[in-house]
């Protein structure tokens, strides 16, 4: 009941955002819901049904192409469709391409797949400028959207209240399967692969399925971006897409069903806050995946449930450990941010320049303050601030696990 | 002949420098049944860390200390990273290195810029060294093969002829069964990622020289490297050196070649309808030689799984 109105909630807020909020910010949320909704459709095929697709942005490449295709076909009159249910194109391109594809991926399982899937998307990524009448070669598409009624679609509100509608939609819709037998077979195939076909399912006819529902999602996120954007060029079938799917995804957790959406739209909110400060935003999406990835593998969303329960059954301990970690945690974060704002101050062009003309290394400023390069203090403190709260959270985990430790053998006492 | 005696040397050399990466990716998958995406950014860093020395000191001294550097960090990597994710199966692994990849790709950009840098082979292998029907082979080109044919040649007697290489070989087939022997798997797992992280360094030493040295080298690579492993079988070396071979060729010799499938068309007479159509049937191999990797791996995982020399599916 709880989290109907939890849901509830968060749809109402999405709602409202565009009359308080400014026309940048909500270009910024049109694209970080395109990327929850290109999370969950990847989580479908990866989380669910743990095939792990290297090449997503492929399928999200191709509902893109199709839908500017098919705006271009609205434009000149040769096609009637309301434009509302152009990213449509793009779920249907997004299908045939996935069914297509899935059947050569699905041949292969485990690491072979990923594979599959990877050289799958560099063929298309290395054939696409060669092919200019479909992807119009370096420069890319471009496209108007017509007015639809009462929407003329001049501004990204009215944009952003149909991408709105497709993401809760397709959500929506993704969380009813995962509720219909099929939906359970396909975390089957996750779980025990030869017991799904010992049951007299078809294996491989399945995976193709549940590729191919994966692949129309994506396309429809893909078809979105296109709608959004009016223009598409074929950089978008590169790695970077498929790799920043895959960040999003396993950061938020795919064990949750929201999970990928967290991890999406934390991601794209974090994006779009900290490109403005720093030219170094991808490395700390990186840094952060792989910290998630080492030290809390089931991702953000996991985390906040877990959270959530040992409130629930006053496990104060966890939380107070929780607690304790967290500011060591944060001097750690900052101790690296600012090393690495630092070098990358001092190792820009720019700056490079000045010192090579005068010989000098003047100051450099973060934060508001004037940092000297060559001064030992400078290089120190960020040093110190790691060590320092390195050495805390190991303390505070150490002392932990000592309390933890009798109690535990307690239990085991009682148990016995 | 010329095209084709050009064609195969200058494929002999991005094949064996193919060779260099993509052995110590093929043991390590082997051996611990992780494909690591970050044994490209081994190449990168490698090439980056060697053009740095090189214009500090000198290439010699470059080629020396950047792939030792390479493999402290890959043995970094190994012990405090991955080691640490185990327990929790091979497509966190694969996640984890999925990630360190992207690490420095970013970290690359944020220390070299995000454009190529101007490494360039030392002057004295700068030259021509034989010329052919009038075309100067460059030397450089001569250097890397050597690198490569030394290497391998090592390879060959550290994993043949010692007790070490008895107990590699032994652990890329049977790691748990090495291990009931009395066997620390765990170090012999190091030292082989160490030793395939100082090959991959090697070979970005050399080949950042040849190729480009920029922030997309090592995905490129990557993908290569990739379709070695997968069609020589993966976890066998003599495989991967017999694909890596046959993709350097393939790749050098698919550039000369204008050749579409409207012309093969043509002589079944169908030619002008085929032109007609376009797209794929009007694009010439050369401009697809880009691909031709991936498409050949494509082919090999769909008919012979298993790769050109692997036991295994």
């Amino acid at each position: 009941m709880m989290r109907i109105g939890l849901l509830a909630s968060i749809v109402a807020l999405l709602l409202g955002a565009p009359l308080v909020l400014s026309g940048h910010v909500v270009g910024v949320l049109t694209t970080a819901l395109i990327a929850v909704l290109f999370a969950m459709a990847f989580n479908l095929l990866s989380g669910r049904a743990g095939m792990l697709s290297f090449g997503h942005a492929a399928y999200f490449a191709i509902g893109g192409f199709a839908v500017i295709h098919a705006m271009q076909a609205v434009e000149k009159g040769l096609l009637w469709l309301p434009t509302p249910l152009l990213p449509l194109v793009g779920g249907v391109a997004g299908l045939i391409g996935g069914l297509c594809a899935g059947y050569f991926a699905t041949l292969r399982s485990g690491v072979y797949f990923s594979m599959v899937t990877l050289a799958l998307a560099e063929l298309l990524h290395a054939i696409a400028p060669n092919l200019g009448s479909i992807f119009g070669g370096e420069v890319g598409l471009t496209t108007m959207r017509m007015p639809w009624t009462s929407f003329d679609y001049g501004n990204e509100v009215h944009v952003y209240y149909t991408v709105v509608a497709w993401v809760v939609l397709c959500i929506g819709l993704l969380y009813a399967y995962n509720q219909t037998l099929f939906g359970r077979l396909t975390v089957g195939v996750r779980e025990a692969e030869r017991r799904v076909s010992f049951l007299g399912y078809n294996l491989h006819h399945t995976k193709i399925i549940v590729f191919g529902v994966s692949a129309m999602f994506s396309g429809i996120a893909g078809g979105l971006l296109a709608f959004t954007t009016e223009s598409i060029n074929y950089s978008i079938l590169g790695m970077g897409m498929s790799a920043s799917v895959v960040l999003h995804t396993f950061v938020g957790g795919s064990g949750v069903f929201f999970g990928p959406a967290v991890g999406a739209f934390v991601f794209a909110l974090f994006g779009s806050l900290v490109s403005d400060m720093t030219k170094n935003w991808l490395l700390y999406q990186g840094i952060l995946f792989v910290g998630i990835m080492m030290f809390m593998g089931d991702g953000l969303a996991m985390l906040w449930l877990r959270i959530v329960n040992e409130f629930k059954e006053r496990n104060w301990s966890a939380l107070k450990l929780r607690a304790l970690l967290l500011p060591p945690g944060l001097l750690v974060a900052a101790g690296v941010v600012t090393l690495l704002e630092l070098t990358s101050r001092i190792l820009d062009q720019q700056y490079a320049a000045i010192v090579s003309r005068t010989k000098a290394w003047p100051p450099v400023s973060l934060y508001g303050f004037n940092w000297n390069p060559t001064a030992l203090a400078t290089w120190l403190v960020p040093i110190l601030a790691i060590g320092a709260g390195a050495g805390l959270v190991f303390l505070a985990i150490s002392r932990a696990g000592r309390e933890a430790a009798p109690r535990a053998a307690l239990a085991g006492e009682h148990a016995r | 002949m010329e095209f084709i005696v050009i064609s195969a040397l200058n494929g002999l050399v991005y094949g064996l420098l193919l060779f260099m990466v993509s052995a110590g990716l093929t043991l390590i998958f082997g051996m611990m049944g992780i494909v690591n995406f970050a044994h490209a950014s081994f190449y990168m860093l490698g090439a980056y860390l060697s053009f740095t020395i090189a214009r500090i000191s000198n290439f010699w001294l470059a080629l020396l200390i950047a792939p030792l550097i390479v493999m402290a960090a890959g043995m970094f990597i190994e012990r405090f990273m991955l080691r640490r994710v185990h327990g929790f199966g091979h497509s966190q692994q694969l996640l984890l290195t999925f990630g360190i990849a992207f690490v420095f790709e970013e970290l690359v950009k944020l220390f070299w810029g995000n454009f190529p840098v101007a490494y360039r082979p030392p002057p004295l292998l700068s030259g021509p060294a034989f010329s052919l029907f009038g075309t100067n082979f460059p030397s450089y080109r001569v250097f890397v093969a050597a690198v490569a044919i030394v290497l391998l040649g090592l390879l060959y007697l550290l994993l043949q002829k010692t007790r070490i290489g008895i107990i590699v070989r032994a652990s890329v087939q049977r790691p748990g069964m090495v291990s009931a022997l009395g066997h620390n798997v765990p170090l012999v797992f190091l030292g082989v990622f160490g030793v395939g992280a100082w090959m991959a360094g090697l070979a970005g030493a050399v080949g950042g020289a040849l190729l480009t040295t920029s922030p997309t080298m090592s995905g490129e690579m990557s993908v290569i490297a990739f379709v070695v492993v997968v069609v020589g079988g993966l976890g066998s070396l003599l495989g991967a050196f017999i694909a890596s071979l046959l993709i350097g060729l393939l790749t050098s010799f698919s550039v000369g070649f204008q050749v579409s499938l409207a012309d093969v068309a043509q002589l079944f007479g169908y030619g002008e309808q085929a032109r007609q159509i376009g797209g794929l049937l009007t694009l010439e191999i050369s401009s697809m030689s880009a691909s031709l990797p991936a498409l050949l791996m494509l082919v090999v995982l769909l008919t012979r799984p298993a790769g050109l020399m692997g036991d295994r599916n």
